[in-house]
């Protein structure tokens, strides 16, 4: 016989289950754990990411001087910019750095993928020394190869002229307009490549082996089995390499700064130095974030694309 | 501790019991005063100090850093003071102080370069009396730091030394050739330079990077000078492409001249960084080329067979004469301190004549004086080749010559405006005069963004 | 062409290829540790450009007894170390929350976890500094132990995302119609199956946490509290570069990330391949 008190307490429960389940309509299935799990996130997203994103959005509407408060002038900066010669040039030099390197990592991380998977001996030590430059800190690399590069005292220099006898006479490779940016290019790839190839590993190990045998049966060679099975197979995985570099390489700052600060002449001067230079040089950080957030919608619309192919890549 | 040692130490704490009271007491607990003066003096210990953080410059002089972190230890003990000291170089200064003063967390007080106290000037203390002070005990300020250190009547910094580049030739195939240093780049410096070299043997008769970099912007600034130009008329107001065209235009196409015509210089100088000329000059690959003391002190130190070889002379001119830009490394002081006076009294201590000097014995050539009264400290007379570091100081100008040192004249400087303009025109394929119009335009701007 | 030859083709070009790669790889970092063995006179005077002649320990051994370079080695891997576990673990429940479980605002998270990726670190760190110092850990290791995630978590979770996705639901289900809760079903089911994903991840956010330079300058002022990177590049003092010297500690700064690498290259792979690579 329940007594009144447990019945309360029934109903009450009930109550919270009703309750409880009307919640689960509005907020979803799993509502309590599902928040739980991604509330860590959302905390870190909020505070240590959208708060100073905010900020900064609110600062490139401003002129504001190191050390003085900022004064409102609206999209003054972005107009100010759109007509800046010096801008534009890192803007068309962004662009060149950015597709130029990621054209190359992209043959180079397939070239790497494809080693790496045919049968060879100590695969996995390779796979690990192929590695390197993408793990070894940047800082290091790149003074690595300030060091390479040294005209008088370089290795690449000595290698050309005195060893392979390729050229008469060594080459100013950061120096000259028609190298330097190639120079930086060629490090951003080296330091780049090995994530692609290791991607692509992935992704074609993934590829189910029947599919070659079929490909096999029907006398395809190894060009052929290569278009018509892992170049597909990978098409997805490609696409999100890609666009995952694209952003990667369109922010890297530390390998064009250390190599040449954006010179000779402004012929490496991409849009991080930029920002850079206004900020710490100029100290007009109000401008210096609209340079920076001004390539923005262009990356957004990266992010939305990238953001569509995983999605499509998580439904299969 | 015993029980009844620590009621008492308790009571001290409370204010129940004078400090006399306490050790009295405490001889009588424990048989002696021993015990109680090791609870004074660990109470004492425990006491949190003072915290001052003090950012330095970390030189290329190492033994003079060494000398200053030691000095402001020893002076940290005297004052019972906790000092964290922080050591940047050129390259991460600038992010370190704007990210601090912008997050409100600047250091107390810094040493900092010719340009920091007109960059920071909003977040800094007003150090007109110390900086007074100091001046005054030693003779009074140079002018040309005087005009540095000051702005609108108001001292921004207290000056500390000055590290000025001087021309760098090697004597040993100066003498071979018999000849005698150059006065003015055109035609001495670029005659010299012809026929010292030996391009087969990859050894360029001049090394000056015209690229972004400290070395470039400075021998830019001294070029224009040196034709009669610059980037600033009598008033401050830009001139760079309007007053002084003409004679900044000769400037430009002489700087460039070095590289394209005169053949004078290696083939990668375009790209070189502040440590190029220092690498290459060691590597005995130029025979002459313009620095600080860095490179002197680099070679000295590590009794390097040129520096034995090096001459050290008078940066050359040209037309309109022959122009240094100056350096003034000096001392700021942020409003946000707390402990101004500290501050103040850790300046005084390190610019002591005695401690002075013994940072400047170390030096190299590198700390030159900036009061009157450090101009004839016999260290100067110590190598010949200082002779050139102190003469170049004396008749250095400032930036914005021949107007006043202004923040809009730091920017530009710190923009890199000049080296930029000299890229347009080896790079970029420019005439001179449309890269000087092409900078003058950016000068206008932060002319009008300096102002307001 | 005899037929053997013609089959082992394939080989042979993997072989050439392969060994261009590792050229191209590996000769900058046997130049970088050759610089640190050679003496101040051999690296100006282009003699024995290859091999050290002789081969010095000076550079070595003042790195490691006359500066911090230990106590930048521990806080390295203090700093690393917490910040991947602390990044590993937010990404891990964030992504099984995003990837299984159904609640308002799921689209609209795994969005915003995207669009962090947008936000440019060369201009952030102003901000980000000033965050820093509000919660009170300016100048300490744990600032960069929590700054780290901000940038290490996106990556992690949408690795894991799409490794949550590749583990078959019907596990779940099982395991809760035999009494398990979600979160025992996610703990005990799904969390093993994922231990590849979530090692490769954790590698990843290492690997990033180890090479940070910007915000280790910026938010550290004592120089003790340093980390490997900023601390190298402290050994640049004004326009001197000491390149023996540098690369030394390059090379022992470099050595223990490529160690971690050849032996746990396969779980990235592994990791990857199963995560959210799958075509």
């Amino acid at each position: 016989m329940a007594t009144p008190a447990a019945r309360l307490r029934a109903s009450a429960s009930l109550s919270r289950a009703t309750l409880d389940l009307s919640l689960a309509r509005v907020l979803g299935r799993d509502y309590r754990l599902g928040y739980l799990f991604v509330l860590p996130m959302a905390i870190l997203v909020l505070a240590l990411v959208a708060y100073p994103f905010g900020y900064a959005i609110y600062l490139s509407m401003t002129r504001k001087y190191v050390g003085v408060a900022p004064v409102w002038v609206g999209l003054d900066n972005y107009v100010r910019l759109t007509g800046d010669g010096f801008f534009r040039r890192a803007v068309a030099n962004s662009f060149v750095f950015t597709f130029g390197s990621v054209a190359v990592k992209l043959v180079l991380g397939i070239a790497m993928a494809l080693v790496l998977s045919a049968r060879i001996r100590g695969r996995s030590f390779w796979t690990g020394v192929l590695l390197i430059p993408w793990v070894a800190p940047t800082v290091v690399s790149a003074l690595n190869f300030l060091w390479i590069y040294d005209y008088s005292l370089g290795v690449l220099n000595y290698l050309l002229v005195r060893v392979l006898r390729l050229l008469p006479q060594g080459v100013g490779w950061l120096s000259e307009p028609g190298t330097a940016m190639a120079s930086v290019i060629a490090v951003n790839i080296w330091r780049g490549f090995p994530f692609f190839g290791i991607s692509f590993l992935a992704g074609m190990k993934a590829i189910p082996a029947e599919l070659y045998e079929a490909a096999a049966v029907d006398g395809a060679g190894a060009f052929q089995r290569f278009f018509s099975v892992t170049l597909p197979g990978l098409r997805n995985i490609l696409i999100i390499v890609t666009l995952l570099s694209t952003i990667w390489t369109f922010n890297d700052f530390q390998i064009v700064y250390i190599l040449t600060k954006g010179g000779p002449g402004g012929a490496t001067q991409v849009l991080p130095v930029f920002t850079y230079e206004i900020a710490f040089g100029a100290q007009r950080l109000g401008e210096a974030i609209a340079v920076a957030l001004y390539m923005l919608p262009a990356l957004a619309a990266v992010i939305i694309v990238l953001a569509r192919y995983m999605r499509r890549g998580q439904r299969t | 501790m015993d029980r009844r040692l620590r009621d008492l130490a308790d009571q001290l704490d409370a204010g129940l019991i004078a400090r006399r009271e306490f050790l009295r007491r405490a001889v009588v607990l424990t048989g002696g005063t021993a015990a109680g003066l090791a609870v004074l003096r660990r109470r004492a210990s425990a006491q949190p100090k003072t915290k001052l953080r003090v950012w330095l410059f970390k030189s290329f002089v190492t033994a003079g850093n060494d000398v200053v972190a030691r000095q402001i230890e020893a002076w940290a003990k005297e004052r019972n003071v906790e000092v964290e000291t922080d050591w940047a170089t050129f390259g991460d200064r600038e992010q370190k102080f704007v990210a601090a003063i912008e997050a409100g967390n600047p250091p107390d007080m810094a040493e900092m370069n010719l340009y920091g106290p007109m960059r920071y000037k909003a977040a800094l203390r007003d150090a007109t009396k110390i900086a007074t002070d100091v001046a005054s005990a030693k003779g009074g300020l140079l002018p040309f730091a005087e005009r540095a250190m000051k702005l609108d009547g108001k001292f921004l910094a207290v000056a500390r030394y000055s590290m000025t580049t001087v021309f760098f030739i090697r004597k040993d195939i100066m003498e071979a050739k018999g000849l005698k240093p150059p006065k003015v780049y055109d035609p001495d410096v670029v005659e010299f330079a012809r026929k010292t070299q030996d391009p087969s043997k990859d050894l360029w008769g001049f090394g000056q990077t015209l690229n972004r970099s400290d070395d470039g912007d400075g021998f830019m600034s001294n070029i224009l000078w040196d034709y009669g130009g610059g980037v600033w008329d009598k008033d401050g107001k830009p001139a760079l492409g309007t007053t002084f065209l003409k004679q900044n235009a000769a400037a430009l196409q002489f700087a460039v001249d070095t590289i394209q015509k005169h053949k004078i210089q290696p083939p990668g100088v375009m790209g070189w960084t502040d440590p190029s000329n220092n690498e290459a000059y060691m590597a005995g690959k130029l025979v002459t080329t313009n620095n600080g003391a860095s490179l002197y002190y680099a070679m000295v130190s590590k009794k390097h067979e040129l520096a034995a070889n090096t001459l050290l002379v008078l940066t050359p001119g040209g037309p309109a004469g022959s122009f240094v830009g100056s350096s003034c490394y000096n001392w700021a002081i942020f409003q946000k301190t707390k402990h101004a006076e500290l501050c103040e009294d850790l300046i005084r201590w390190v610019e002591d004549e005695k401690r002075f000097t013994e940072y400047l014995q170390v030096s190299v050539g590198q700390a030159g004086p900036v009061y009157k009264a450090r101009v004839d400290n016999p260290y100067w007379k110590s190598d010949p080749n200082y002779d050139a570091i102190i003469q170049n100081i004396l008749r250095c100008v400032n930036i914005g010559y021949p107007g006043p040192m202004t923040p809009a004249a730091a920017e530009v400087q710190g923009q890199k405006v000049l080296t930029d303009m000299a890229g347009r025109v080896v790079v970029g394929g420019l005439s001179a005069e449309a890269a000087l119009k092409e900078a003058h335009a950016r000068v206008e701007e932060i002319y009008k963004m300096r102002r307001t | 062409m005899s037929r053997a030859l013609a089959r082992r083709l394939p080989d042979v070009t993997a072989y050439a290829v392969l060994a261009i790669l590792v050229v191209v790889v590996v000769f900058p970092f046997y130049w970088m540790t050759i610089t640190a063995l050679k003496s101040e006179t051999q690296m100006r005077s282009l003699t024995s450009m290859f091999w050290p002649d002789p081969v010095v320990l000076d550079n070595f051994r003042h790195l490691l007894q006359q500066t911090d370079f230990g106590a930048w080695f521990r806080n390295s891997v203090t700093v690393a170390v917490s910040s991947t576990l602390l990044a590993t673990a937010i990404g891990t429940i964030g992504a099984y929350g995003l990837a299984r479980l159904r609640f308002l605002g799921r689209a609209f998270m795994s969005a915003a976890v995207l669009i962090t990726y947008l936000v440019p670190p060369s201009i952030l760190f102003i901000p980000l500094y000033a965050q820093i110092r509000n919660l009170g850990l300016a100048d300490s290791l744990a600032g960069l132990i929590a700054a780290y995630p901000s940038f290490t978590v996106p990556f992690v979770t949408w690795l894991l995302m799409g490794y949550f996705e590749s583990i078959p639901e019907e596990l779940e289900e099982a395991a809760m119609i035999d009494g398990a809760s979600r979160f025992g079903a996610f703990a005990r089911i799904v969390l093993p199956l994922a231990a590849p994903g979530v090692l490769a991840a954790g590698l990843y956010a290492f690997t990033q946490a180890w090479n940070e330079f910007l915000y280790a300058l910026v938010f550290i002022t004592d120089v003790k509290l340093r980390t490997l990177p900023v601390g190298l590049s402290s050994f640049i003092t004004g326009d001197v570069y000491g390149w023996g010297f540098l690369m030394a500690g390059a090379v022992l700064t470099t050595l223990p990330v490529i160690a971690a690498y050849i032996y746990l290259q396969k779980y990235m792979v592994e990791g990857l391949t199963a995560g959210g690579v799958k075509g």
